[in-house]
């Protein structure tokens, strides 16, 4: 049970900053409480008492969504469900649909943040692999002496490890800004106990641009969590897979690649052959979201992970 | 703490309320607005009986603060039918037969009704998907889908409107027939009360505290600072047992708090009645319990070892129960066997999950009667128990069975009635007790993990001339059915399979584990997963159809069993046939198929795990792939 004195829903980043600065070590910022709430409970953190909840998730510039031509602005507090209902966004992150659709059910979408998910720095964070892919970086905001200082690095250096990040005391995640790439073919997989709701034991997401005649890499973004402490990208593999045309053997010999990477504290038998399975279908999905030429694939690959 | 002034549109009422900071919006509209039509399942956002629109938006209010109502539009369960005629899907819900427990159908009819709103065209696919967040653990979803496929058509003119009317036929003709269910619309409406739904006025709130060692003295319990606390009017231990304690199935082995010693994580040791459940939170925090660890023993096999811990005293060997059943003689039938094939088998503990935890109220009523309401299977005997445990006559002890939200055999035990009538007795004030989810898990009974030894002598033809079993089940920390699963457990041990020597010997032992008890089945499926996997093998080896070497064996019409029951008739071949055609099995020894088989991966066949059937909708570049 979460139990507080107070819960506190500031209508901008400035009420915000002012009650983090007033309660200094008596607050704990939540946004769609979605991991909140099943935290505070026997098994985990059991009964827990905090006295003040700030929720950021109704300031209106952590509500902002912006994209344009090259970059995609997301502000913390955007509910996972944007990217599935919001087409532009959709369009410039190929992926995030259906990373979408397997982060949670329709109705804990509906309240999860972007912000949330990234802050919580899960080895096995849905999102955090997609936006990764994405060259994501985030934006960062302290009130100091009266004045809100901003500051941006790079997502996979924020998160530093399993629940660890470089957010500072009294900082906020504010929004992350990534690449926008739209005429990309887009594919998430995931896998875990339960189809619905539930963390990922790997995910990979997988973002490809060919050539016009679909037979040639041009662009291949390529990250994985639940392997290892922290999501990591696959440049080597997206190296690979760029120096050559498109083909059957590539994908496959793509596939075998991270296998020696998977490196999570459990079932690692289990995780290198979802690996390799994973990297065959999202690459396989990914080209023809892309509009691969069918001949370059050979139709046995096709069935057995198309 | 400063209450949150709550402005909210609930259910097309405009409200202007107080309410509590750490208040879910679960909370707020059941306890402060009585709305329990959505119900609390697990608390995490796992299960979604507490499913409610806000803003028109589906959402789980259990994890939803109250503060984030604020200025919203909420609408629960209440909202469909609130002139009491049953919405399209509700009414679906009902002619499909689509609630059993009823308890996470409040959800999944709200949940369909998002589905339903968002696409009122979505294929089953869809449904499923857009449900996935909902769990049902009576129906096994097809009912539930079928129910919203057919408001689904019906809504769209594809069905008329009389496909949702009744279709009973007359009376006395039941059998083979649909019948419909008359407890269905309470039930989709939300107006059904379980137990945890019911309040009375002036009624407390209990809350227990539970071990958190396996195996330990109890020295001493403090509750007088917990006694002292503003807000508790009731603390009891062991101690306040006025009569006989000990409750059970078949051995009433089980105190109603641990008395002496506890012998599981998890078993009550305390329990508070409040005037709110933070405050019972509370007082918990401040009862001082001594304990001194004992040796704890979690291995059955080591538990009957001579020399290991000793659960009870009455059972210094840790033996529950042994079941043995002997039908002529194994070692002969070995002897005269040509193939003897021996292995072992394993299960594991597995928790029932029913979507209701356990709860109930309890009083005393204007003539000293104690009145236990509560989802219990099992209330007659309870109420003897109970009647001697608080030593009073049986006519001053009354049981009520609130609707059970799901049981499967997991609310046989008597494992919190108990303390509902003491604090009942003790605070004169009607008393309730909800459990969590985790309290559940932790403190209620589960199917008995079991380790099998099978050996089975078989002729080269396939026919078996002896099975001779050995079976050992972690009973856990307390007997609760124990007996009766290795009773039965014995008695399904040789399968529907004519055996002329059969050895069969069952075993139940105390270990300071989670109690095991009923579960469907009751002992059958982990000797059927044993003899049957058993058969496979078998079937393998002597290079055999597995339909073929259960045909050989099969008992028919008139067969005596290893435990001398007469079958008059046995359907085991027309089940077996039944099998063979539904599963298009391909037919041959499993050695002799080769690496690709007809019988998988059919068109029929069930697909890999996916999502994403949203996707697939006319006119998206999926559908076009």
């Amino acid at each position: 049970m979460l139990i507080c004195d107070e819960y506190l829903t500031p209508g901008t980043l400035a009420e915000a900053f002012a009650a983090m600065e007033q309660n200094r070590g008596r607050y704990r910022i939540v946004a769609g409480c979605t991991d909140t709430l099943p935290w505070a409970r026997e098994g985990r953190a059991g009964d827990v008492e905090i006295p003040m909840l700030i929720d950021v998730s109704r300031i209106p510039e952590l509500r902002e969504l912006r994209v344009d031509e090259s970059r995609v602005r997301l502000g913390a507090a955007t509910p996972i469900q944007r990217f599935l209902d919001d087409a532009a966004l959709a369009r410039a992150l190929p992926s995030m649909p259906r990373c979408a659709v397997w982060f949670a059910d329709d109705q804990i979408r509906a309240l999860a943040t972007i912000g949330g998910n990234i802050v919580n720095a899960s080895p096995a964070a849905d999102a955090t692999p997609c936006l990764i892919a994405h060259e994501a970086e985030v934006e960062l905001a302290k009130n100091t002496g009266g004045k809100v200082v901003r500051r941006r690095m790079k997502l996979d250096a924020f998160i530093t490890g399993p629940g660890r990040t470089q957010l500072a005391e009294g900082e906020l995640l504010v929004a992350v800004d990534c690449d926008a790439l739209p005429g990309y073919g887009g594919s998430f997989e995931k896998v875990g106990h339960r189809r619905s709701l539930v963390i990922s034991l790997v995910c990979l997401a997988v973002l490809v641009k060919l050539d016009s005649q679909g037979r040639q890499f041009e662009d291949v973004r390529l990250a994985i969590a639940g392997i290892g402490p922290k999501p990591v990208r696959l440049t080597e593999v997206e190296k690979f897979l760029c120096s050559g045309p498109l083909s059957a053997e590539r994908l496959e010999a793509a596939a075998d690649m991270p296998v020696s990477l998977v490196a999570s504290r459990t079932r690692q038998e289990y995780r290198r052959e979802v690996v390799r399975g994973f990297m065959l279908r999202g690459l396989l999905n990914a080209v023809r979201r892309a509009g691969a030429d069918r001949q370059a694939l050979s139709g046995e690959l096709e069935v057995a992970y198309g | 703490m400063a209450d949150i002034h709550l402005e909210a549109t609930i259910n097309g009422r405009k409200i202007f309320r107080s309410a509590k900071p750490h208040q879910r919006l679960l909370d707020f509209i059941r306890d402060d607005l009585n709305l329990t039509g959505n119900k609390e399942g697990c608390g995490a956002g796992e299960c979604g009986t507490c499913s409610v629109f806000v803003d028109g938006v589906l959402m789980k209010s259990c994890l939803l603060p109250v503060a984030k109502a604020q200025g919203a539009q909420i609408d629960t369960i209440e909202s469909l039918a609130k002139t009491g005629e049953l919405s399209v899907l509700q009414k679906a819900f009902h002619k499909a037969g689509a609630s059993q427990c009823g308890y996470c159908i409040p959800g999944m009819v709200m949940a369909a009704t998002a589905a339903l709103r968002i696409n009122p065209f979505a294929d089953r696919e869809e449904i499923k998907e857009r449900l996935g967040g909902n769990i049902c653990r009576c129906t096994g979803y097809q009912k539930i889908f079928d129910a919203v496929e057919l408001a689904r058509d019906v809504q769209n003119g594809r069905l008329p409107a009389s496909a949702l009317l009744e279709t009973d036929t007359g009376e006395g003709d039941v059998i083979g027939k649909n019948v419909r269910r008359i407890d269905a619309p309470s039930k989709v409406s939300g107006r059904l009360k379980y137990a945890g739904d019911m309040t009375m006025p002036g009624m407390l709130h209990v809350q227990v505290l539970r071990s958190p060692h396996a195996h330990a003295r109890l020295v001493s319990i403090d509750t007088s600072a917990a006694l002292a606390m503003e807000g508790v009017e009731g603390v009891i231990t062991s101690a306040d047992v006025p009569g006989e304690d000990g409750f059970g199935v078949f051995v009433n082995d089980q105190p109603i708090m641990a008395r002496g010693k506890v012998r599981y994580v998890g078993e009550a040791v305390a329990a508070v009645a409040a005037e709110d459940v933070l405050t019972a939170k509370r007082a918990l925090a401040a009862i001082k319990v001594v304990y001194e660890q004992l040796a704890p023993v979690f291995d059955p096999d080591e538990a009957m070892r001579v020399g290991s811990p000793v659960v009870h005293d009455y059972a210094p060997d840790n033996v529950t129960k042994h079941i043995p059943i002997r039908v002529g003689d194994v070692e002969k039938g070995f002897a005269q066997s040509d193939l003897v094939v021996e292995e072992t088998y394993s299960t594991q503990a597995i928790e029932h999950a029913y979507l209701e935890p356990e709860a109930g109220l309890a009083y005393v009523d204007h003539d000293g009667v104690v009145v236990i309401v509560s989802p219990d299977q099992n209330i007659t005997h309870h109420r003897h128990m109970l009647a001697r445990i608080i030593a009073k006559p049986i006519s001053k002890v009354r049981f009520i069975m609130s609707p059970v939200g799901g049981g499967f055999g997991g609310k046989e035990d008597m494992i919190y009635q108990g303390m509902l009538a003491l604090l009942a007795m003790k605070t004169q004030r009607p008393v309730r007790l909800v459990f969590t989810r985790e309290e559940s898990i932790i403190s209620t009974a589960k199917r008995h993990p079991s380790r099998t030894l099978l050996r089975m002598g078989l002729m080269r033809d396939g026919r078996i001339r002896a099975l001779e079993m050995k079976m050992i089940c972690d009973g856990g920390a307390y007997g609760m059915s124990t007996e009766g699963v290795m009773r039965k457990a014995a008695i399904l041990a040789a399968g529907p399979y004519v055996i002329p020597n059969v050895k069969v010997d069952t075993y139940g032992i105390y270990t300071n584990n989670t109690p095991s008890g009923a579960f469907r089945s009751f002992g059958a499926l982990q000797t059927a997963f044993a003899t049957e996997s058993h058969l496979d093998i078998c079937a393998e080896r002597l290079g055999l159809d597995p339909f073929e070497i259960r045909r050989i064996n099969a008992m028919r019409d008139g067969a005596t069993t290893h435990t001398k029951a007469k079958l008059g008739s046995v359907s085991l071949m027309r089940a077996l046939d039944a099998a063979e055609k539904a599963s298009g099995w391909e037919a041959g020894s499993p050695t002799s198929r080769g690496a690709t088989r007809s019988d998988l991966n059919r068109g029929d066949s069930r697909p890999a795990c996916a999502l994403g059937a949203r996707f697939a909708a006319p006119g998206t570049q999926e559908a076009a792939e």
